[in-house]
């Protein structure tokens, strides 16, 4: 049984390891899989267009929701002495500097 | 059909605008006594009990964008790329990772807007609704953009 201190930690790592592993996934290109919307195909990995767009943001969340899962797994056996020493704002100090640095990733889109 | 749903990811994004505007107005400027203004009622509400409708809203609207995505990345994107609208493009990129974003922000949310509310997680609170807050005005104005832009542009 996960005491309320711990669902708390296992939040908050939630909420920073998926974000972490999103960005991560989209600057490196790492989708689960590819979705082809013309054809409906899906592909391991990640595959060149055929015959249209490639989508890889379905495989780049799921990719951050692997990830995410795996650190609440270990996050949820983490002693509550050790998940009291880390502060709650983590939860909101990772996702700005996400958003920040998808801008900054982005920026060719407003700099041309 | 992509039109209708499209509408309604409008709705719940609408809805979502209200509550998370209000949300954050009452927990950046609570109401130190009984509103009298239009302003002061609406920072004056009862912050916590909008934190589960705000999730659902934000999940649902998120759901039902990714539905429209594949639409949108197959007759639309195009369009504007012939355009040569790069800034209009770019934003709306953002829009979808941002959208990402804010649902990993979820959990920590939901936990430190529990009730009884925690004073510890008193400015967690504050940034996380305010995180969600942006991205959320970010999307909606985006989202409005994009599908008025071929309209602007013309």
């Amino acid at each position: 049984m996960i005491r309320p201190r711990s669902v708390g930690f296992v939040a908050i790592v939630f909420t920073v390891v998926y974000a972490v592993a999103y960005v991560i996934a989209v600057w490196k290109n790492v989708p689960v899989f590819t979705y082809h919307p013309i054809t409906g195909a899906i592909g391991l990995g990640v595959e060149k267009p055929q015959g249209g767009p490639a989508m890889y943001w379905f495989g780049w969340m799921s990719t951050a929701a692997i990830a995410a899962s795996a650190a609440c797994l270990v996050a949820a056996l983490v002693p509550e002495r050790v998940a009291r020493r880390l502060g709650s704002a983590w939860a909101w100090v990772v996702p700005v500097c996400v958003l920040l640095f998808f801008a900054y990733l982005l920026r060719g889109y407003f700099l041309r | 059909m992509f039109i209708v749903l499209l509408i309604v990811h409008g709705l719940f994004a609408v809805a979502l605008l209200g509550a998370i505007t209000h949300q954050t107005a009452s927990a950046w400027l609570p109401m130190q006594r009984h509103a009298g203004s239009f302003a002061g009622r609406f920072r004056g509400v009862s912050a916590a009990g909008y934190a589960k409708a705000i999730v659902v809203l934000y999940v649902c609207t998120a759901i039902l964008g990714a539905i429209i995505y594949p639409e949108f990345r197959v007759s639309i994107r195009g369009v504007l790329d012939e355009l040569d609208a790069p800034a209009v493009m770019g934003a709306f990129e953002l829009k979808e990772h941002f959208a990402v974003v804010g649902l990993a922000v979820l959990p920590a949310y939901l936990y430190c807007w529990r009730l009884p509310l925690a004073d510890e997680y008193r400015r967690t609170r504050m940034a996380l609704t305010a995180v969600l807050a942006f991205i959320t005005w970010w999307n909606f104005l985006v989202g409005h953009v994009v599908n008025n832009f071929r309209g602007y542009a013309a």
